[in-house]
C-alpha cells in the first residue's frame, strides 16, 4: 500500500500493523504536522534530536518536500513510499518521519544498541599477532574487514533471511579473485533459505552445506578478521550474519582447521613443527584408545614384553573388559568435558578437582579402571584440543573406532580407516575436495598444508581453491626492488 | 576439458594397489613349481603386462574416447555390452581369489586366536561403499595409499634384509624353462592389473612424456613385487612352498623385534590398508561396467548386488572353497589371459577401426 497525502490515514494503516508497545509514534504539531516512528530501544535518541527534531523545529507549515529534504543533514537518509517500507525500516531500527500533505516519508539510519566491545576471541587466542575478534554487530564486523582490505574490489552484498527475524547477511568477497560461479552458488543457496529465524551463523552453515548428514563441517568459520582477510584473499567467499561473531567461509578445506593464526606470525620452522605436532596429536587422539584396546585384546604381540608386563600388572583384578573399560573412561571424560563447558566458571574448578583427582585417582585405587587406560584417555583428550575446531567431529570418530577396534580388532580398525578415507576423499565443499591438498594431491599447496613454507615462497594462491587470479606475490617486482 | 583423473593419480594407483595383493600367497604358490626361479616367473608376468600397458597407453594418447565408446563404435552396442559382460565375469572371478586370500589371512594369521567369520564381514560394507563411488575416488585414494604401501614395503623389506641369503637364488634358471612357465601360468591370476587402465581410458589426459611416467611407476610397483619374491625365497627357501602369508613372518626374525616388540605390524597394517582397496578394485570395475550395461543410475543397488554375489560365494560357500579355487586355477586361467592380455593388447586396432568407421559415417 502506498503512502497517502493524509497523515491520519497513513498513521492508521501503520498502527494497524505495528501494535507493539515499544514502538513510539511521536506526533509533532509545531511547525509542519508530522509523526516520527521508531523502536524505543533501537534508536540513538541524542542523534535523533540533533539530526531530525531540531531541524524540524524550523520547518514552516507550508514547507515544500525539497526544502524539507534539505533540512536534514543525516548521512543515512532515504525516501520511502509505501506503508510496508515504513514498517520494515522501523523494525530494522531506523527512525521514520512521515508528514501531512506528503505521500512519502524519510527513513533515518540512527540505529544504536548496546554491543560487546571488541575483544580477543577465546577460541583463537594468539601470542603474536592481532588480537581483534568479531563481535555480534554486522556493521562493526564489516568495518573491521574494510580496514584490512582498502580496495574497491572488496564486494559486500546484503541479504535478509528469516521470515520473522529478518536477519541481515552480508556476502563478502574480492572481485577478480573469488570464482564467479562460487559467488553465484553462495548467493543462490542463501536465497533458497526459508526459515523463521536465524539466530547465529551456524544456522546458515547448515543450509548452505551440500551434504545434510555429513560428520564433517562443510563451511569454514573464524572469529578473527585477520584470518578472514587471509581466507578471502585466497579466493574464498565470506558470509557475515548480524548477531553472530563467527564469520563463515566457503569453500572449506579440512587442513584449514590445522592452520593456527600464529603459524603465519611465527617463524616457518616453528610453525612447521607446531603443525606436525597437531597432525600427530589428532592421529593419537583418534586412534590411540582403539589401538590400545585392539592390542590388548587381539594382538598382544604388538606390545613390547616389558610394557606388556606393566599392563598385565595394572589390569590384574580389573572387573571390566579392556574395551568396556576404555569406553567407560572415555565416556566419563566426555561427561566431565560437557559439564565443564556448561557449568558456571566458579564451579569449573570443582569439576576439575572432582573429575581429575577424585574420580580418576579413586577409580584406579579402587581397581575399577587401570592406570594405563586412564593415561591413554587423558593423552587422547589433550591431543584432541590441539585442533579445537574439529574437536566434536574427532571425538565422535574416536568412539566409532573404539567400538570397532574393541569388537573386531586390528582388521576392523583397518577397514574403518579405509571407510573413513573413502568418505573423506569423496567429500566436497562447494565443488572443492575437503581433503585437498592431500587428496587430490596438490604438491604446490603442501607448503601451507603439511608444512609451513616461507611467506615469500607462497607466490600463488592455493591451487585447491578455484580463483580468477592465481598470483598473489609478484616475485619479479620484488627482485627488481 | 577437465578429466576425472590426473596422470599423477594413475602413476600412484599402480604404486599403491599393484604390489600389495601379490605378496600374500602368490610367492608360495609360484615357488611350489618354480622354486628359486620364482622371480623369473614374476618377471614374465610383469613383462607381458607391460605390453598391455604400452598398448593401452598408446591408444589413450590418440583418442579421448573411453574403452566402452571405442567398443560401441567398432562393434555396435550389443557386442560392446557382451564384451563388457565378459569383463564383469572376469572381475568377479578375479576378486574371488583375492578376497578369499584376505579372509583366510585375517582368520589364520592376523589374529592370535582364530576369529569367527564375523570379523571379516565389515569388508563387504566397505566394498559396497567404495563400489558406489565415482572413478575419481580411486585416484584420490591412490594419492594417499601409495605412501602407506611404500612405507609398508620399505619397513618389511628393510627389517628382513639381514636374514636374506641371496645365494639361495643361484644357479639362475636351474629349475628349467617349463617350471618357470608353469610358475608364470599359476601367477597369472594375480597379475593383469593393467586391464584397469582400459577403463580409465578417456578419463585422463596423456601424452608421450606422461606415458613414460606411467610406465616407470608401473615398473617401480612391479620391482617391489620382484624384490619381495626374492626376499621371500631367500628367507624361507625349503619351506617357501608351504609358507603362505609370509607377510607376517618375513621380518619377525630380526633381533630388533625381540627388543622392541612386533613393530613390523605397522608395515603390515599399512600394506593391509592398501590391500583392502586393491581387493575391492575388481568388484568396483564390475559395478562400473554393470551400470554401463544396464544404464543404471541407482549405484547402491548395483554395488549391493555385486557385493551380495561375492558375499555368497566367499562366505556361504566356504566349504567348497578348494573346489572353486581349483576350478579357477585349472580352467579359468586361459580366460584370464584372454581378458587381461589378449583383448587389451588389441585395443590399438580398435582405434584404427573406430577411426575408419567415423570416416565412413562422415
Amino acid at each position: 500500500m502506498k503512502l497517502e497525502f493524509s497523515l491520519k490515514q497513513n498513521l492508521n494503516a501503520i498502527k494497524e500493523k505495528l501494535t507493539s508497545t515499544d514502538i513510539v509514534f511521536l506526533e509533532l504539531k509545531r511547525g509542519i504536522n508530522s509523526c516520527l516512528i521508531f523502536v524505543r530501544d533501537l534508536v540513538d535518541k541524542e542523534m535523533l534530536g540533533e539530526l531530525v527534531l531540531r531541524p524540524l523545529e524550523h520547518a514552516k507549515k507550508d514547507i515544500s518536500a525539497n526544502q524539507l529534504n534539505d533540512l536534514f543533514l543525516s548521512p543515512e537518509k532515504k525516501e520511502i513510499y509505501s506503508v510496508s517500507d515504513v514498517i520494515e525500516e522501523v523494525l530494522l531500527g531506523n527512525a521514520v518521519l512521515i508528514c501531512n500533505n506528503m505521500n512519502f516519508g524519510f527513513s533515518f539510519g540512527l540505529i544504536k544498541f548496546e554491543k560487546r566491545a571488541i575483544t580477543e576471541p577465546p577460541t583463537s587466542a594468539v601470542i603474536k599477532g592481532p588480537r581483534e575478534g568479531f563481535v555480534e554487530s554486522l556493521p562493526v564486523n564489516i568495518s573491521m574487514m574494510r580496514r584490512r582490505i582498502k580496495s574497491s574490489q572488496l564486494q559486500i552484498e546484503n541479504f535478509t533471511v528469516g521470515k520473522y527475524s529478518k536477519t541481515t547477511l552480508a556476502v563478502c568477497y574480492v572481485k577478480g579473485i573469488a570464482d564467479n560461479n562460487l559467488v553465484k552458488k553462495v548467493k543462490k543457496k542463501i536465497n533458497e533459505i526459508d526459515i523463521d529465524a536465524v539466530l547465529d551463523s551456524s544456522y546458515i552453515s547448515k543450509f548452505i552445506g551440500e551434504h545434510k548428514t555429513s560428520i564433517y563441517k562443510q563451511v569454514g568459520n573464524t572469529e578473527k578478521p585477520d584470518i578472514l582477510t587471509a581466507k578471502i584473499m585466497e579466493g574464498r567467499v565470506a558470509i557475515f550474519v548480524d548477531g553472530s561473531p563467527i564469520a563463515l567461509t566457503v569453500p572449506y578445506l579440512l587442513i584449514e582447521d590445522f592452520q593456527s593464526p600464529s603459524d603465519y606470525y611465527n617463524s616457518s620452522y616453528s610453525s612447521t613443527l607446531a603443525r606436525a605436532i597437531r597432525l600427530i596429536s589428532v592421529f593419537i587422539s583418534i586412534l590411540l584408545p582403539a589401538f590400545f584396546v585392539t592390542a590388548e585384546l587381539f594382538h598382544l604381540q604388538l606390545i613390547p614384553l616389558s610394557f606388556l608386563l606393566t599392563i598385565v600388572n595394572s589390569i590384574k583384578g580389573i572387573p571390566l573388559s579392556p574395551s568396556f573399560e576404555m569406553f567407560f573412561t572415555l565416556l566419563i571424560f566426555e561427561i566431565l568435558n560437557e559439564a565443564s563447558v556448561r557449568m558456571p566458571k566458579y564451579v569449573g574448578m570443582v569439576v576439575s578437582i572432582v573429575g581429575g583427582l577424585v574420580l580418576g585417582e579413586t577409580a584406579v585405587t579402587a581397581g575399577i579402571i587401570s592406570a594405563p587406560t586412564l593415561m591413554i584417555v587423558a593423552l587422547s583428550g589433550i591431543c584432541l584440543y590441539t585442533v579445537p575446531e574439529l574437536e566434536q567431529t574427532f571425538s565422535l570418530i574416536r568412539f566409532i573406532f573404539l567400538i570397532i577396534g574393541g569388537s573386531i580388532g586390528g582388521y576392523g580398525l583397518i577397514i574403518a580407516l579405509v571407510g573413513m578415507l573413502i568418505y573423506t576423499v569423496s567429500f566436497e565443499s562447494f565443488c572443492t575436495p575437503i581433503f585437498a591438498p592431500f587428496s587430490p594431491l596438490i604438491t604446490k599447496d603442501l607448503k601451507d598444508g603439511l608444512y609451513k613454507g616461507f611467506l615469500i615462497e607462497q607466490t600463488n594462491r592455493p591451487y585447491s581453491i578455484k580463483t580468477k587470479n592465481r598470483v598473489r606475490l609478484n616475485i619479479k617486482k620484488r627482485k627488481e626492488k | 576439458m577437465k578429466k576425472e583423473l590426473y596422470v599423477r593419480q594413475i602413476c600412484l594407483f599402480f604404486i599403491a594397489f599393484l604390489p600389495v595383493t601379490k605378496i600374500f600367497i602368490m610367492p608360495s604358490i609360484i615357488s611350489q613349481v618354480a622354486n628359486e626361479d620364482l622371480w623369473i616367473s614374476v618377471l614374465i608376468n610383469v613383462i607381458l603386462d607391460l605390453f598391455v600397458l604400452v598398448a593401452i597407453l598408446n591408444t589413450c594418447r590418440k583418442t579421448n574416447k573411453t574403452y566402452i565408446q571405442l567398443l560401441e563404435d567398432v562393434f555396435g552396442k550389443t557386442i560392446a555390452k557382451i564384451i563388457m559382460f565378459l569383463y564383469v565375469l572376469y572381475f568377479l572371478l578375479k576378486c574371488f581369489i583375492s578376497i578369499n586370500e584376505q579372509k583366510t589371512y585375517v582368520q589364520l594369521t592376523l589374529y592370535e586366536t582364530m576369529p569367527s567369520v564375523f570379523y571379516f564381514l565389515p569388508f563387504f560394507i566397505v566394498c559396497i561403499f567404495l563400489c558406489n563411488k565415482k572413478m575419481n575416488v580411486l585416484g584420490r585414494l591412490a594419492d594417499v595409499s601409495w605412501l602407506l604401501t611404500t612405507v609398508g614395503f620399505v619397513l618389511l623389506l628393510s627389517l628382513s634384509f639381514s636374514n636374506v641369503q641371496f645365494t639361495k637364488l643361484l644357479p639362475v634358471g636351474a629349475n628349467g624353462g617349463l617350471n618357470i612357465l608353469h610358475g608364470y601360468y599359476r601367477a597369472n591370476t594375480w597379475f593383469g592389473d593393467c586391464v584397469y587402465l582400459l577403463f580409465f581410458m578417456g578419463k585422463f589426459n596423456t601424452d608421450k612424456k606422461n606415458n613414460v611416467k606411467i610406465i616407470l611407476s608401473y615398473l617401480g610397483a612391479c620391482l617391489l613385487v620382484v624384490i619381495f619374491a626374492i626376499f621371500f625365497f631367500c628367507i624361507f627357501t625349503s619351506i617357501a612352498g608351504r609358507q603362505r602369508f609370509a607377510l607376517t613372518d618375513i621380518s619377525k626374525y630380526t633381533t630388533v623385534i625381540n627388543n622392541v616388540g612386533r613393530f613390523d605390524y605397522i608395515g603390515i597394517f599399512c600394506i593391509l590398508f592398501s590391500t583392502v582397496v586393491s581387493v575391492i578394485l575388481p568388484p568396483f570395475f564390475a559395478c562400473y561396467l554393470l551400470r554401463k550395461i544396464f544404464n543404471s543410475k541407482n549405484t547402491w543397488v548395483v554395488s549391493s548386488i555385486v557385493t551380495g554375489i561375492i558375499f555368497i560365494v566367499v562366505i556361504l560357500l566356504t566349504q567348497y572353497y578348494s573346489s572353486i579355487e581349483n576350478f579357477i586355477f585349472n580352467y579359468c586361467n586361459t580366460y584370464f589371459i584372454l581378458m587381461a592380455f589378449v583383448l587389451p593388447i588389441l585395443t590399438p586396432l580398435l582405434l584404427k577401426k573406430g577411426e575408419k568407421y567415423e570416416l565412413k559415417e562422415n
